[in-house]
């Protein structure tokens, strides 16, 4: 114990504590199946300490969090793989979590005597979701801004109060800067506390109870229910049977748990290295072609959504969520058999499997339909700000009612719109200064052209121009490598009139 | 971990063999190093990367195009746009130096900020000296001495270079109203 180890033990007794914590027994016959638990502990940890760092070099303002985030990704050293692990231990989160509920759910382990430590975790799995959901908008790309654009809008379709929920959740009526603040908030301050405090409650409690013993120990001669007078009797004998045989907790248990952390910690960080986290192009309130998608955790909810009709999407919306946590919440009081393989379980075999296939068979849907990669061109280059403002103009003067651009809304045909040419590539044949003085006064150019003239006072100089700067970005689906053939013909130059 | 048991035990050759709860202390202790090695070590090196962040690259700054073009014997003041990137922060700061030739060959440099309290000074054409109007400083303009007022120290001259008949300045800001030249 050394030195300082018998100078501490004098004083605060640590022989006691190692006594409780490291020399308790633990049941006979525990399984790998056990570690899934600390393995969520030990990735919950890694998401402390990455999560810190990070924390030093992100900006949570709309103006800066973007350009934080590819500071991280292009200047701190080691920040890219930081930031991957973090995103990979996000994911990682819900897969133990999910996981370690499934083992509880199978063996039984919810019920006596553990049904209060079951509530704490269907906490704490929501807490996870919830860190997923406020993390995912930090890095405030085309992704993040739109991803939770929808989900505070499926908040918003609740009953009565989901107006009053959605401008809760983002701080004001639109998402922005004060949504990201909040998300920051809640993401590093309030969540943080919440699942830490509920963590060591739970362990706190895992301590006292021990780690619930193999099914079938505790079913042989049980009282049919565990509301049953004799049960608690029948189970503190049973579960000290099982414990004498059992092992020691260190450093038997946590040499397992120890085993199955570091994979998962060594996985993460392959995966941190290899496919790092990602950044989209920076958020744009302007694009309106962006298709949304959010984190693959949330995707078979997402699918369901596509299925259930407009009434009744508000009952699905934010039904289905609080229906499943309330049967998570109730499980342990209105199952009270005490019989707890699964597979003597009908309705719980059933009810699992379904689920699972409910949400493979979505979460399948949900890929087949991703958005195939004839993605508008604009995705590929983030617009500077004044190439979204004519993006804007471009909407509000209807141009896309004449004209139109692959992946934007095709105007429909009918007699009285003339036919406009397409734009899609408009970027390859003209530059933004010739398409400035076409904008300003096309018949100049075409004496017979139907478009209107758009010059002052219409539009301002300024606008036209931005409005052409954007145009010039349309380069075909090929932008990227698409070298652009300039046909730029200007009318000869209106002589001043003589007097 | 301190223990009362034994961590080896003597086999039947007298060679000491490993237990049981040896052999998975020691895989606990290999696996939470390793853990804690893979996560910490990306964590602490990006945390003092500022201190690993290799030195700015070359900022010279060109203020003149042409050597040429410059008259001899009347200094000239050039404002220039510099770009400087605090962080993931970029801004723009307009800056400005006073440029002096006496041959047209050998160029003087000085920050536009006067040392005493960092008003813009100007060329005062009478004189042929420089005059800062706040305090009525002056400083001679081939050395940048000081000639009356209050300055505490002379202007602060700047590295110069002439490249293929442009001239460029390392712009620097220094902590002003003290005697000593400290870059700021």
């Amino acid at each position: 114990m050394g030195a300082i180890g018998r100078w501490l033990d004098k004083r605060l007794d640590l022989a006691s504590i190692r006594k409780t914590l490291l020399d308790r027994k633990m049941p006979a016959g525990l399984t790998w199946w056990h570690t899934l638990g600390s393995a969520t502990l030990a990735v919950f940890v890694v998401q402390i300490t990455t999560g810190i760092v990070l924390a030093m070099y992100y900006s949570p303002s709309p103006d800066h969090a973007y350009d934080s985030i590819r500071f991280i990704e292009r200047t701190v050293a080691s920040g890219s793989l930081l930031r991957g692990i973090h995103h990979w231990g996000a994911s990682a989160m819900v897969v133990l979590v999910v996981a370690h509920m499934i083992r509880v759910f199978t063996m039984g382990s919810y019920k006596y005597p553990r049904e209060a430590n079951w509530i704490l975790g269907v906490a704490l799995l929501c807490l996870v979701m919830a860190f997923g959901f406020t993390g995912y908008l930090l890095p405030w790309d085309q992704k993040a801004y739109w991803a939770t654009q929808v989900g505070t809008n499926i908040a918003g379709t609740a009953p009565v109060i989901g107006g009053t929920l959605v401008t809760l959740l983002r701080g004001g009526s639109q998402l922005g800067a004060a949504t990201l603040a909040r998300f920051f908030a809640l993401h590093v301050l309030l969540l943080p506390i919440l699942l830490g405090g509920i963590v060591m409650l739970h362990l706190v409690i895992v301590v006292r109870q021990g780690i619930a013993a193999p099914p079938k120990v505790l079913e042989e001669d049980a009282p049919g229910r565990t509301d049953d007078p004799q049960y608690a009797q029948f189970y503190d004998a049973k579960y000290a049977q099982s414990k004498a045989s059992g092992v020691r907790f260190w450093p038997d248990i946590i040499a397992k748990d120890i085993i199955v952390a570091t994979a998962v910690i060594l996985l993460l960080v392959i995966l941190g290295r290899f496919f790092g986290a990602g950044l989209d192009a920076p958020a744009d309130p302007t694009d309106a072609a962006y298709v949304p998608r959010p984190e693959w955790y949330f995707l078979p909810f997402f699918q369901l959504l596509k299925f259930v009709p407009g009434s009744m999407e508000s009952f699905v919306a934010i039904g289905v969520p609080t229906l499943l946590v309330l049967v998570l919440l109730l499980l342990p009081f209105f199952d009270r058999r005490s019989i707890r393989s699964l597979v003597h379980r009908p309705i719980a075999l059933t009810s699992l499997g379904g689920v699972t296939v409910a949400c493979a068979l979505l979460f399948g849907a949900s890929m087949s339909e991703a958005p195939h990669t004839g993605i508008p061109q604009e995705v590929g280059h983030p617009l500077t700000s004044t190439e979204r403002a004519g993006r804007v103009l471009f909407d509000q003067q209807q141009c896309g009612s004449c004209h139109a651009i692959a992946g934007r809304k095709a105007p429909e045909k009918n007699a009285d719109v003339p036919d406009a040419p397409e734009l899609t590539d408009i970027g390859l044949k003209h530059t933004a200064g010739w398409m400035h003085s076409y904008i300003e006064d096309p018949t100049r150019f075409h004496p017979d052209s139907k478009m209107p003239a758009f010059g002052p006072p219409t539009l301002s100089h300024q606008e036209i121009e931005e409005l052409a700067q954007y145009l010039a970005t349309l380069r075909g689906p090929h932008w990227a490598t698409a070298q652009p053939e300039f046909r730029d013909t200007f009318p000869e130059p209106v002589k001043p009139k003589e007097k | 971990m301190a223990s009362t048991r034994e961590e080896t035990v003597k086999g039947h050759d007298g060679a000491k063999q490993v237990t049981r709860r040896g052999f998975l202390r020691w895989i606990s202790g290999i696996g939470a190093v390793v853990s804690a090695a893979v996560v910490g070590f990306p964590a602490i090196r990006a945390f003092v990367s500022p201190v690993l962040a290799a030195p700015p690259p070359d900022d010279w700054v060109k203020v003149a195009d042409d050597i040429a073009l410059l008259d001899v014997g009347v200094p000239v003041r050039v404002n220039f746009v510099q770009s400087t990137v605090d962080a993931w922060l970029e801004s723009r700061t307009l800056n400005g130096v006073w440029l002096f030739t006496e041959d047209g060959e050998k160029f003087k440099a000085y920050n536009g900020h006067c040392t005493h309290l960092g008003c813009a000074y100007i060329y005062d054409k009478e004189h042929k000296d420089f005059l800062c109007p706040c305090h009525h400083g002056q400083f001679d303009v081939a050395t940048g001495r000081v000639l009356a007022g209050p300055p505490p120290r002379p202007l602060d001259e700047l590295e110069v270079q002439v490249r293929d008949s442009a001239v460029f300045v390392k712009y620097r800001d220094f902590r002003l109203g003290i005697a000593e030249k400290v870059e700021a």
